[in-house]
């Protein structure tokens, strides 16, 4: 495989991670049923209709603009906090992303400028079980790789830190959101927000691969 | 547990309940783009506009209170979850108007990332406005991270005076100025008695045991200061009214605003019944009820409790909370 990739690649990831989270979210509500209120499957289902949406009119588009329109059409999608974290994502990439051309160390600037505009709305870090506990260790494995290397290889191991992430959220309390309110009753479960973060992750990586 | 809930399609809770809505006060309300709840004969151009934001599930709040001397826009999001940036950012446009907006906003985290979001984009697009930000709950106590100081019912009546203010045609900065002093002189505390169901998925939101309640419980199933055996009326009007009061640091002479908001499972009568534990505590310390409401204002479902809301008045704050008004759930003359 090439090492730089383009709009279709990144497409293909996209839309990846869409068939990943329709697979899963059932059991996104059910996580979110020890930890909230147990919709966040359901949120996460009408967020990925608008981006499948939002994709399949962007065909004569920029990349830059269906990303920033992937954005904006996540936070229509009415879902609470979900809404504005995962859109100022996509709003964030588009902010560092190219047509054609890009090699591994400008996928992790991508990466890095979603995470770092997802970041300005929440002040949540590593151990707060959120996001960010998927997020944040796979912006830096990414950041980390080399970055004229393989494009695969780095995402499948982003996708790996992220799912350990998520993983680790188990033996956290929340410090936001609504799980904050449960106090210790959230422990054994793993964030039903970082979860979905480690499925995005998942599905981008197995989306460029197909 | 089977959901006891008269519905159709657990996903379109909120388009149906705004159907009935509009077939019920049309003459007052309209619903523009789905999710903007507009007053039907618009307020002027020139004086200042009201809008905010916030789930569905509590009704009649908050759009029960869009008309005549409150609210002029309310952005509905889906049950429990606050609107996108989008349609709030959509809201604000609608309104824009050199006179300004007053944008009122329930400390809860969706609905202050949604609004923060539309606020940065509608002020670089020029929209004049200024943010309020109601977070009146006590439960937490005072030293409570800004987080846990939620919006309850208290954006109610700072509606009131705020659109009174506004239809009075004071200046952006006048409103914003008696709104934030109401907000800073008002404090609620809930409490709960059984729990209720998320309409959408059926999850209970909580669990209490068959004798107990909890003080301080929000109006998502965010927890109090614990569970603790039922106490009579007077007894729970003592604990909470106490509580408000040191909060709002009233002092004898004071005049003093109540509110009684039932959750959606307690009847006017326990309510009726409170109040009247409440006048006793406040007698008691030289103090007046200068005006008073008791109803459903913002409820939780079939949740059983209530929000007890005490405010500390001026004259200037008791004129524009009588000052008339007209809405679905707030009419005065």
């Amino acid at each position: 495989m090439s090492n730089t990739i383009g709009k279709k690649e990144i497409i293909a990831m996209i839309v990846g991670a869409v068939e990943k989270i329709n697979a899963n979210h059932q059991m996104l509500s059910q996580l979110d049923s020890a930890t909230g209120d147990g919709d966040h499957g359901t949120t996460m289902l009408r967020s990925m209709k608008a981006v499948s949406e939002t994709i399949e009119s962007s065909t004569d588009t920029a990349v830059k603009d269906m990303l920033y329109n992937i954005g904006w059409a996540i936070m229509s999608a009415d879902g609470g906090s979900t809404g504005p974290l995962l859109g100022s994502f996509f709003m964030g990439m588009s902010e560092s992303v190219s047509d054609t051309g890009m090699d591994c160390g400008a996928v992790a600037e991508m990466i890095a400028a979603g995470i770092n505009k997802m970041h300005k709305q929440s002040r949540a870090q590593i151990g707060d079980k959120t996001m960010m506990d998927a997020m944040l260790p796979a912006m830096e494995t990414l950041n980390n790789a080399d970055k004229t290397g393989s494009i695969s290889e780095a995402l499948a191991s982003a996708a790996k830190a992220a799912a350990d992430g998520a993983e680790a959220t188990t033996e956290m309390t929340a410090k936001f959101g609504r799980a904050r309110n449960l106090g210790d009753r959230v422990l054994g479960h793993r964030d039903p927000g970082a979860v979905s973060i480690s499925l995005i992750f998942k599905g981008f990586c197995e989306g460029l691969d197909s | 547990m089977a959901m006891k809930k008269f519905i159709n399609d657990p996903l379109n809770l909120t388009s149906e309940l705004l159907e009935g809505f509009q077939i019920a006060y049309g003459d007052k309300i309209a619903v523009q783009s789905e999710k903007l709840i507009v007053r039907v004969n618009p307020k002027d151009q020139n004086k200042v506009a009201i809008v905010t934001l916030g789930g569905a599930g509590h009704e009649p709040a908050l759009s029960g209170f869009v008309g005549e001397g409150m609210l002029d826009v309310s952005v509905v999001g889906d049950i429990f979850a606050a609107p996108g940036p989008p349609k709030v950012l959509e809201a604000l446009r609608m309104m824009n108007r050199e006179a300004g907006i007053l944008f009122v906003v329930l400390n809860h985290a969706g609905d202050v990332m949604s609004a923060n979001m539309a606020m940065e984009m509608a002020e670089k697009e020029g929209i004049k406005l200024k943010m309020i930000l109601t977070h009146e709950d006590i439960a937490g106590g005072p030293d409570a991270a800004e987080e846990d100081k939620r919006g309850l019912v208290g954006c109610v009546p700072l509606y009131k005076i705020a659109g009174a203010a506004a239809e009075a045609g004071k200046s952006l900065d006048e409103v914003y100025e008696i709104a934030e002093r109401f907000n800073n002189n008002m404090a609620t505390l809930a409490v709960a008695m059984n729990s209720a169901t998320h309409p959408s998925t059926g999850d209970v939101l909580f669990e209490l045991p068959d004798d107990e309640m909890e003080i301080g419980m929000g109006q998502h199933g965010e927890p109090g200061t614990g569970p603790t055996k039922i106490l009579s009326a007077d007894d729970t009007a003592k604990v909470m009214a106490t509580s408000l009061l040191n909060a709002i640091k009233a002092e004898q002479g004071d005049k003093l605003l109540v509110l009684m908001n039932g959750a959606g499972a307690t009847t006017l009568m326990e309510l009726f019944i409170v109040l009247g534990g409440v006048k006793k505590v406040i007698d008691e310390k030289g103090m007046t009820i200068a005006t008073s409401r008791v109803g459903e204002f913002l409820t939780v479902q079939e949740m059983a409790g209530f929000q007890m809301f005490i405010a500390k008045m001026d004259d200037e704050l008791l004129e524009l909370w009588k000052a008339p008004c007209d809405t679905p759930y707030m009419t005065v003359n």
